[in-house]
């Protein structure tokens, strides 16, 4: 249990930058996920925490104490990998004893702290099994406990379910979530899984090529995304450009207020579409005229694609909308985000006119 | 055995599976007769000599079967000297070959460097060419090293046999081990020699016994090398074995010995079989 602080980290292999100047803190406790497309760098960082790599330039310090100089045999990390890395001429027990038989500890000790940490992952009982005999799941679970047992000051995770099928991957995340709030351990978790970082993080650091775009809670990170990258690569977004004249956002079919601090020019519309609202067919203000394209019905809601002046624009619709493929129809923005030249967002919100079909 | 777990409709049922399969793949079963001629007819006549103290034409099987020659062959004073030698050759052999190519094998499984490829399929080239010729060659530099004769130079010559199977073998056994597993380790606390010994070791020990048992096997029945290089102060079983037989009126004498050198190999290569069943050999030959 310590903090993390990376400062300037930089790696890089030959003439290419894997990992860019990272800064990154991460509290006491913490749930980190570090989130990004592959080949973003997200990997090597997370190597490089726990010392499989060495930067090429700035430094590691958990709990304020320089760790870069060190071996991964020396830190106090505890990583759980990708792939499937129990050892295969060991049994369960001794997967996980073998940390702290290297630490001395005494035999009675050993047996104790290996029950507890599999009794963690719920495993208790498989200590004689040979990792062949285990299902993915078990045997991720056996690495976590492996990872766990040594009471590491940062846990570090990466990727650790993405070859589970979905419905285990959902279990085991839910199941990692619990144990993480139990130790207060601090945690370090590396995916590509938007829907996985949102669940799981407390703080949600975005990674493209090699730099961090965002870091900021699950919520302001879908609320606001920091960069135009963010606001494509997190949950569906609709992104448009467009011109801004005389304080007016001209989109094919619709003009939108441009907020303060926008000067004319070229700017990027990111619309969410769950912000979109549908108001009957006709002409209203910050609304296009649209005709319904594709109607999906997934369960608890619909999703609707709309064809614009603009193109086509996605919504997502309560599912008791009345709303047909083929019927004409208007799509009012009630809340849009505004990117101009790499600055931060602007944020505009408008109220719902009266006559709007759905909520 | 128990003859009452065998089903009463056994061996009915077995003739008539059997004759199902002459007439689907008639030409299976007469290559394999064939085979079982080819292969099993010679060994079938070596042991039949090495327990026949008479055998006269046109009798099928030895008119009269005893030990006699076993004792005498055990007696003679050439094969007492050459039995224990070429064990203990074998045996340091195998151990220089071990401790020269393992950690060639573990550096060509490992690191990156230039030639890698090329060299890696050098070691073929003493198994490319007829072997002969290379003994040969080699024979005329170690007789201006004053090696001809000598165990020294037995063992040199010997050791070039064995640099193939135990560089490919091991290499691609190194090869197979993960290496996140190694990484795994280093993250609990191993130092990167204990993650050696304790992880890699233990994952790759089926494919390095194999390939130490058979350049055991290989190497002690090695024997044109042993012949060009050894003669006339250096004698070895399998060396002995082509003397007695082409020299001795005696055929015995030639199968007892025969016979005796089968036995190990055969038990050793079944263990090598069974150990090798992780399919390293295959993968070290598509390198």
């Amino acid at each position: 249990m310590a903090t993390l602080d990376l400062i300037g980290l930089t790696k890089r292999f030959g003439s290419v930058t894997a990992v860019d100047t990272v800064d990154l803190t991460v509290a006491d406790g913490e749930f980190m996920c570090i989130l990004g497309p592959s080949g973003c760098g997200k990997s090597t960082l997370l190597r490089m925490i726990a010392g499989f790599e060495m930067p090429t330039e700035g430094d590691i310090r958990i709990g304020g104490e320089s760790v870069t100089p060190l071996g991964a045999n020396k830190r106090p990390t505890a990583m759980v990998f990708q792939k499937y890395t129990l050892w295969p001429h060991m049994r369960v027990f001794d997967n996980i004893a073998f940390g702290l038989q290297l630490r001395r500890l005494p035999r009675a000790e050993i047996a104790r702290k290996v029950e507890e940490a599999l009794a963690l992952v719920s495993l208790s009982g498989y200590e004689g099994r040979f990792p062949s005999q285990l299902s993915g799941g078990q045997q991720q679970r056996v690495a976590l406990a492996r990872a766990l047992v040594l009471e590491p000051k940062i846990l570090l995770l990466d990727e650790p379910f993405s070859s589970l099928d979905a419905i285990l991957r959902v279990r085991l995340r839910e199941e990692l979530r619990r144990i993480q709030r139990r130790l207060k351990i601090t945690a370090i978790f590396v995916t590509h899984d938007q829907e996985e970082a949102l669940t799981l993080a407390d703080r949600i650091a975005v990674m493209n090529s090699g730099r961090v775009e965002q870091l900021a809670a699950p919520t302001q990170i879908y609320d606001n995304p920091a960069t135009l990258f963010v606001a494509d690569f997190i949950g569906a977004m609709n992104l448009l450009t467009a011109q801004v004249r005389g304080g007016q956002i001209a989109l094919d079919g619709v003009a939108l207020d441009a907020p303060d601090g926008v000067r004319d020019g070229a700017v990027t519309v990111a619309i969410r579409p769950e912000d979109l609202a549908l108001l009957p067919d006709g002409d209203h203000a910050g609304a296009w005229r649209a005709s319904v394209e594709q109607i999906s019905d997934l369960g608890h809601y619909r999703r609707a694609i709309l064809e614009t002046p603009s193109g086509m624009i996605k919504i997502y619709l309560p599912k008791t909308a009345a709303a047909e493929e083929g019927s004409a129809v208007s799509a009012f923005v009630r809340r849009y985000l505004v990117y101009q030249d790499g600055a931060p967002p602007r944020e505009v919100t408008r109220p719902l006119p009266a006559q709007a079909l759905t909520v | 055995m128990t003859t009452a777990a065998i089903p009463p409709n056994f061996w009915t049922s077995t003739r008539r599976s059997f004759a199902a399969t002459i007439r689907r793949d008639g030409f299976g079963l007469l290559a394999m007769i064939v085979l079982i001629l080819v292969i099993l007819g010679p060994l079938y006549s070596v042991v039949l000599w090495a327990f026949a103290e008479r055998w006269q034409y046109p009798s099928l099987i030895p008119t009269q079967f005893g030990l006699r020659y076993w004792g005498e062959t055990f007696s003679r004073a050439d094969i007492l000297r050459a039995l224990p030698f070429s064990i203990v050759l074998a045996l340091v052999v195998t151990l220089l070959s071990a401790v020269i190519c393992l950690p060639a094998a573990y550096a060509f499984a490992r690191m990156k460097f230039r030639g890698r490829q090329l060299l890696l399929l050098s070691f073929l080239a003493t198994n490319a060419f007829p072997r002969f010729g290379l003994y040969v060659s080699i024979a005329v530099i170690f007789f201006r090293l004053n090696l001809i004769g000598t165990v020294q130079g037995v063992i040199l010559i010997q050791l070039v046999n064995t640099l193939l199977l135990m560089i490919w073998i091991p290499t691609a056994a190194f090869q197979a081990v993960d290496r996140s597993l190694e990484e795994a380790a280093l993250d609990v606390g191993a130092s990167p020699l204990r993650v050696f010994i304790q992880i890699t070791l233990p994952m790759v020990m089926p494919a390095l016994s194999a390939a130490l048992l058979l350049t055991f096997v290989n190497t002690f029945y090695e024997a044109q090398g042993a012949l060009i290089v050894g003669l006339p102060r250096v004698v070895t079983m399998p060396v002995l074995m082509y003397s007695l037989i082409n020299s001795q009126l005696v055929v015995q004498y030639g199968a007892v010995v025969s016979f005796v050198l089968w036995m190990p190999s055969l038990l050793l290569l079944l263990v090598a079989n069974r150990l090798l069943r992780g399919g390293y050999l295959t993968a070290g030959f598509g390198v």
